[in-house]
């Protein structure tokens, strides 16, 4: 027997594969503060996938798609002026979700597929899954490589990129289409629901232990795939959902990397905090976005 | 050799509503001018439509001899500190060298010749030995200087620093006046916005006073009397003895 045909083995892959990438992409959520913008292209993806699957063609295609129609819609967005983006983006967040239960409630024996779409399947991802999730995190590790100059700039001194010439709307795109791609492909791993933590937390526990951008990527990639593993463990040992121990493990890393840095004087204390819980009620993500066109 | 700036009857503004007009001035390599009045009086706007981030509506805009936009390569812009995410995980050196990034372009490795004109920017505003540090851990002074080292990394031909001041120490607030005095001496032309009117009278070889518009443009002495500061400030500006000292609340 191959290794690949033990469904544990490639869940352990995927999961492996899954949590490097959330945790890579999660980098530039946290720093760019738009968990609140990947929150609503995670559940943005469900109609998309719903409609999908009513129509017969592969659901990464369906979730692609309306993940795509959100991120080009949130960039359009940002650069209007006077428009509340956020509250814009929670609109489009719950009518997204709205629409694609609607969708399932037309259908007949969808029940099933709709909660492993919530929650995820790691254990039936295919030898074809991860040949996917692996191109996608090889993409994504060179767009963010290649790119990081353009991102790093916009993100940290937007009126002074533009006027270093870098056309900043553009690279908005590329960074919210990059972490759109991520989300289309680690949502039906760990859910629709779950996936947010896996790209945030790793990412926000990462910068309670360092200022540099190499260091603190890096960290966030092995804190996501530790999570990735560490949740798969659990699930196993105690039959829960792995989605759910997923989460809860990436959690649990960011708590126990907010106490202990606290603890042995690492270096940052509210912005890790503020990356999970400030932003989602205090400065909404794409709120970022939008030009500084103050007087 | 064209002037550093030429504007005559300027307005500039958002979605074709002017929030600046009559903007008349022009300054020559190596001269230092200063843009005051009050709160949204249109500095940064003017600072702005320089840079071609905000579009000129009326009149006729020139810089370093072009259209504004396609000057952008020729200036180094000083934005203020707190219009930047200090969070973000840089170091100092990092902030200087995007000052190269035109040059070396968005994807190629930096050559040495960068990280020379680095660290240069870094000695000439002070802080060499910070070059390491988070940016977010430096003073606001320092943050400062260390964004003016970023528009020197560029060598520009035009500098334009929004508000340098603010927030700033006393020792930072030398070092950089220095930094732009000696800029102007090798014949780079300066354009700062700045609340403090000591600063503009020191170190300015043209001052500018708006608010909507240009009131009064010329020397400091000219421009900086009792009659048009309250003009241009309202109710502000209170005149202290009969040495031309005016004091002018925020």
């Amino acid at each position: 027997m191959n290794w690949w045909d033990d469904a544990l083995h490639r869940a352990t892959v995927e999961v492996l594969l899954a949590g490097a990438l959330a945790g890579l992409v999660g980098v530039q959520v946290v720093l760019r503060r738009l968990s609140f913008f990947t929150m609503a292209l995670t559940h943005a993806t469900f109609p998309g996938v719903v409609a999908a699957s009513i129509i017969g063609v592969n659901i990464m295609i369906g979730g692609i798609a309306a993940g795509g129609i959100i991120a080009l819609g949130v960039a359009a967005l940002s650069r209007r002026r006077g428009q509340n983006a956020a509250a814009a983006t929670g609109v489009l967040l719950s009518a997204g979700f709205a629409l694609g239960t609607g969708l399932v409630a037309t259908q007949s024996g969808f029940s099933r597929d709709l909660s492993s779409f919530l929650v995820g399947s790691i254990l039936t991802v295919g030898p074809a899954d991860l040949v996917g999730t692996l191109a996608v995190l090889i993409v994504v590790a060179t767009v963010l490589l290649v790119c990081r100059r353009p991102l790093t700039f916009t993100g940290f001194d937007r009126t002074g990129a533009r006027s270093a010439g870098f056309a900043t709307g553009v690279w908005d795109v590329v960074l919210l289409l990059t972490i759109e791609i991520v989300v289309v492909t680690i949502v039906p791993a760990v859910g629709t629901i779950l996936a947010l933590a896996l790209i945030v937390a790793p990412a926000a526990a990462a910068r309670a232990w360092s200022t540099r951008l190499g260091v603190l990527t890096a960290l966030a990639v092995v804190f996501g795939a530790a999570s990735g593993l560490g949740g798969l463990y659990l699930s196993l040992r105690w039959n829960i959902a792995a989605g759910a121990s997923i989460t809860l493990t990436a959690t649990a890393l960011l708590a126990a990397s907010l106490i202990l840095s606290r603890l042995i004087g690492g270096i940052r204390r509210p912005p890790a905090f503020y990356a999970l819980t400030g932003e989602a009620t205090k400065d909404l993500g794409p709120e970022v976005l939008r030009y500084t066109r103050s007087g | 050799m064209s002037a550093a700036l030429s504007y005559s009857a300027v307005s500039a503004g958002y979605h074709g509503t002017p929030v600046l007009t009559h903007v008349d001035l022009t300054l020559a390599g190596g001269q230092r001018l200063a843009l005051v009045g009050p709160n949204g009086a249109g500095k940064s706007t003017l600072i702005k439509s320089i840079l071609g981030l905000i579009p000129v509506l009326g009149g006729a805009a020139t810089v370093l001899g072009r259209p504004p936009a396609q000057a952008r390569p020729l200036i180094g812009y000083v934005p203020q500190t707190d219009s930047l995410d200090a969070d973000f995980p840089v170091t100092a050196a990092q902030v200087v060298m995007m000052g190269r990034y035109r040059r070396i372009g968005w994807w190629r490795p930096t050559r040495a010749a960068d990280r020379r004109a680095v660290r240069a920017a870094l000695e000439q505003v002070g802080l060499a030995d910070r070059a390491g540090k988070h940016f977010g851990t430096l003073s606001g002074g320092q943050r400062q200087r260390v964004l003016l080292a970023r528009a020197l990394a560029a060598e520009p031909r035009l500098l334009l620093l929004d508000e340098p001041f603010n927030g700033v120490d006393a020792v930072s607030q030398e070092a950089i006046l220095g930094v732009l005095r000696t800029l102007s001496a090798d014949g780079t032309a300066v354009v700062l916005s700045t609340h403090d009117l000591a600063v503009a009278a020191e170190l300015a070889d043209i001052v500018c006073l708006l608010n909507g518009r240009q009131w009064a443009a010329g020397s400091p002495e000219a421009v900086l009397t009792a009659e048009n500061l309250r003009a241009a400030y309202g109710g502000h500006a209170i005149e202290v003895g009969h040495d031309r000292t005016v004091l002018v609340e925020p």
